[in-house]
């Protein structure tokens, strides 16, 4: 009888079991590959650090995505957040100083984030349910705050942001860097922190968190208005490049994030993914817009590649998963 | 029906099955007659489940050959089995919650050969089937509803919906009590004079003695042999599972117990009424027994202690000072543990390493204040309690789901060990777990009463809660109906408590009604 796939893999060993485990890795590498090889432009500073920029807004929210979707929930009222919180930075940034109007966005996408945190846990709220409200809700208070169009920076506090976010430090830029040292603090907080380790507990089995005595809706809470508070950092990141919060921002990215998150390997169910797999999904989505721009494709064309990839990138995890 | 040149209805050759690296099945034998009742034995881990599964067409084999009445077969998935005749009563019940009785029964014929289900005609055959099976169920209510004896019942109703010729039971008697073990092996004898070929797994050697014809004992993935149940007895049995005699299952009990209560109940009532007034106190270094039949609410007073499930009265006084245990995370902080009797859904973490399931509990001792892990000392404790409690593994990071029943166990109680629980409930403490592992729990339960922790121990299992308790107290209906000393621990006292009777002679006055 013919052995499974599985059974060669794991009888041979070495470089294809490495393929399995390491799959979003390899799959990243295949595509900066690709990519060199079929577009001059792609290994250059200018187009390398584009590509950082563009995925760093949406990378910064799948972080907060993964760390809900480890407990076995969902936000999605994410892009719609990005939007709302936009506009209130720019509407802030107009009113008062710079660092006041960073804190104050963040502590109001905390406490966006929070809504749906009570709801689902001390509601019992679905959170596919509570966050689909939220997203709508936030989408419709940001049209309602920025009066239908974006708001323009006109402060010395503006400038300043729009400088930050368009500029480099060591050649990468300096959003990208926000979005890595992210995904570095999270990383250490789910492999090292007693908070990642509950998080990951619960999405496991809820049940037998509680039986050990975690506060798990706490944490439940907790992990919603993080991702609200992570929303509004990206909002910052992303209304600073472009010098002003439009309420048609973030438009789709919490459909973006879940597919990145999908990508790197993370389970629906909670319980299993990491911050680096997260960014690799995160890069990988944003190279194959990035190259598929290079070669010309529409945009439309583009859509179908991506929902391919993610289906590739699901099919190979389930050999390492089984 | 018989075929005369076929003695063997089944015949299972060299079936050899490995997972990975993990080689689970060696060349494993087993033949089944024609009305034969066969036991299967072996310990958790032993491959029992991988052979059955490969029979069933769960898993395909490596190696071997399956012969059914003398042809091979090689059933690709569970309904290719069932079409052959083979049908499987799992030890994790596989019913679907939301669908009603009789739709479970007959779940596997839903879409399988008509478009339209005759509703009225498969509601009335459920409802003869648990008839004929001697158990009363409304075949309409939704299988959510039910209780899990009832729902074991529906499970073997389901497989025998279905033209059976090879009946496999995994455990069926866990959940239990000895009335309706009795109404199941009457059914076993009748399908058994019908010629139906039933293989039977337990952990539970009287049973096997009383219902099977031969047993075959499966070790670490290879069969030490078939004997007929006639030939052989129940310590040669046991020395063919493990390897080695079984002196003493049951540790001696020389503790020296305290004179105040670690923990005193008083009038304890549930929300949910399945608890009504229950009144106990534990000692130190006591092992206080909870018997009961299903249903007699003998878990959910562990789990109202605990703070699992919602008080409406009563007082629970630690070490002389009433406390408020609104929810584990309060049982927790006043270091009383809590083991539950669904291993997998409540207990252990499945998909988690063995490291992060026991230290889930324990992060006050390894962590600073900003909750950053040492790392070091996490292991330190782990590796100690992997090694103190004898847990079966390559290593610590090893995942829970790949550990034997018995070993998952062990990683459930290590958790509460782990903290220096003042209290440990521990309820069925060795459901699903083979021997060997049974007598490392009792020993480690005894130990952990030696250094003057208070243990409630739940289990429906009577020699065990006899085995190991200091005294028992027999649920009824929701209160403690009555007490018994040591002295007076037998099958029948318990028995007669449980479902509200006297004692025979000494004791007229139990301590309700």
């Amino acid at each position: 009888m013919a052995l499974s796939l599985k059974k060669q893999l794991s009888s041979s060993g070495g470089f294809l079991k490495f393929l399995v485990k390491y799959n979003t890795v390899f799959i990243f590498v295949l595509l900066l590959i690709f990519s060199a090889l079929i577009s001059d432009v792609f290994f250059t500073t200018v187009n390398l650090s584009n590509l950082l920029k563009q995925v760093s807004g949406i990378g910064i929210i799948s972080i907060g995505m993964l760390i809900v979707i480890l407990t076995g929930g969902i936000d999605l009222s994410v892009g719609s957040l990005v939007a709302l919180l936009a506009v209130t930075f720019a509407l802030l940034i107009n009113l008062v100083i710079l660092p006041v109007a960073i804190v104050l966005t963040i502590i109001i996408g905390f406490s966006l984030g929070s809504v749906s945190g009570y709801l689902v846990a001390y509601q019992k709220m679905a959170p596919f349910v509570a966050t689909l409200a939220l997203m709508t809700v936030a989408r419709g208070l940001a049209f309602i705050y920025s009066k239908g169009s974006p708001i323009t920076f006109n402060t010395t506090g503006g400038l300043f942001m729009s400088d930050f976010a368009n500029n480099a430090t060591l050649g990468i830029p300096n959003i990208a860097i926000i979005f890595f040292i992210i995904v570095i603090i999270t990383m250490v907080m789910l492999r090292y922190n007693v908070f990642g380790r509950l998080v990951i507990a619960i999405g496991s089995n809820e049940e037998a968190s509680r039986l050990s005595g975690i506060k798990v809706n706490k944490y439940k809470f907790l992990v919603y208005a993080i991702s609200g508070a992570l929303a509004a950092i990206a909002a910052i990141v992303v209304a600073s490049r472009t010098n002003l919060g439009s309420p048609n921002m973030g438009m789709a990215w919490e459909l973006d994030a879940i597919a990145a998150v999908v990508i790197g390997g993370a389970s629906l169910n909670g319980g299993r993914g990491t911050a680096i797999n997260t960014l690799m999904g995160v890069l990988i989505l944003g190279l194959i817009g990035n190259i598929l721009n290079l070669l010309n494709v529409p945009s439309y064309p583009q859509q179908v590649v991506k929902g391919g990839i993610i289906i590739f990138a699901v099919l190979l995890q389930r050999f390492e998963n089984k | 029906m018989k075929n005369l040149e076929q003695e063997y209805r089944l015949e299972m050759r060299g079936i050899t099955k490995s997972f990975g690296l993990i080689s689970v099945l060696q060349g494993v034998d087993l033949k089944v007659k024609p009305g034969e009742i066969h036991a299967l034995l072996g310990e958790n881990g032993a491959g029992k489940s991988t052979l059955i599964k490969i029979l069933s067409g769960v898993h395909e084999k490596d190696q071997g050959h399956v012969f059914l009445d003398g042809k091979e077969i090689q059933p690709k998935n569970t309904h290719e089995g069932q079409l052959l005749g083979i049908n499987v009563v799992y030890q994790e019940l596989s019913l679907v919650n939301d669908l009603s009785v009789a739709e479970n029964i007959y779940l596997h014929t839903l879409g399988a050969n008509k478009f339209w289900m005759n509703w009225k005609k498969i509601t009335q055959q459920a409802a003869e089937l648990i008839d004929t099976l001697g158990f009363s169920i409304d075949v309409t209510s939704k299988v959510r509803d039910l209780s899990i004896v009832q729902k074991q019942v529906v499970e073997i109703a389901k497989a025998l919906a279905e033209d059976t010729k090879v009946l496999i039971l995994d455990e069926p008697t866990t959940v239990f009590d000895p009335n309706d073990i009795k109404k199941l092996f009457t059914n076993l004898m009748r399908l058994k004079k019908e010629g139906v070929s039933i293989i039977y797994i337990s952990h539970h050697l009287d049973e096997i003695f009383e219902i099977a014809d031969t047993i075959t004992v499966l070790r670490d993935g290879v069969d030490t042999g078939s004997v007929a149940v006639a030939d052989t007895n129940t310590d040669a049995v046991i020395h063919l599972m493990i390897g080695r005699a079984l002196k003493d299952l049951y540790p001696s009990r020389a503790i020296k117990i305290g004179d105040v209560p670690v923990l005193e109940v008083k009038n304890l009532a549930g929300k949910r009424g399945v608890v009504k007034d229950v009144s106990l106190s534990v000692r130190a270094g006591e092992v206080l027994g909870i018997a009961g039949l299903g249903g007699s609410g003998r878990t959910e007073t562990g789990k109202l202690i605990f703070g699992a499930d919602k008080k409406k009265s009563g007082t629970i006084i630690l070490n002389g000072k009433e406390i408020h245990t609104k929810s584990p995370v309060d049982a927790v902080a006043y270091q009383i543990g809590f083991v539950s009797e669904d291993r997998k859904e409540e207990g252990v973490f499945l998909p988690l390493s063995i490291r992060r399931n026991i230290s889930v509990t324990n992060f006050d001792a390894i962590s600073s204040k900003l909750g950053f892990i040492n790392i070091e000392n996490e292991y330190k404790n782990i590796l100690g309690l992997i090694n103190k409690l004898n847990i079966k593994t390559p290593h610590s990071e090893v995942d829970v789901k790949n550990l034997s029943g018995g070993n998952q166990q062990k990683v459930a109680l290590a958790k509460w060990l782990s903290i220096d629980s003042k209290v440990i409930i521990i309820d069925e403490p060795t459901r699903g777990v083979d021997v060997g592992a049974k007598i490392e729990i009792y020993n480690l339960i005894n130990e952990v009463a030696k250094k003057g922790v208070a243990v409630i121990v739940i289990s429906s299992d009577m020699p065990e809660i006899m085995g190991i308790s200091d005294r028992i107290l027999v649920m009824h209906e929701g209160t403690i109906y009555g007490e018994l000393p040591k002295e007076q621990f037998s099958e029948e006292n318990i028995l007669r408590y449980a479902i509200g009777k006297a004692l025979k002679s000494t004791n007229p006055n139990p301590l309700k009604n």
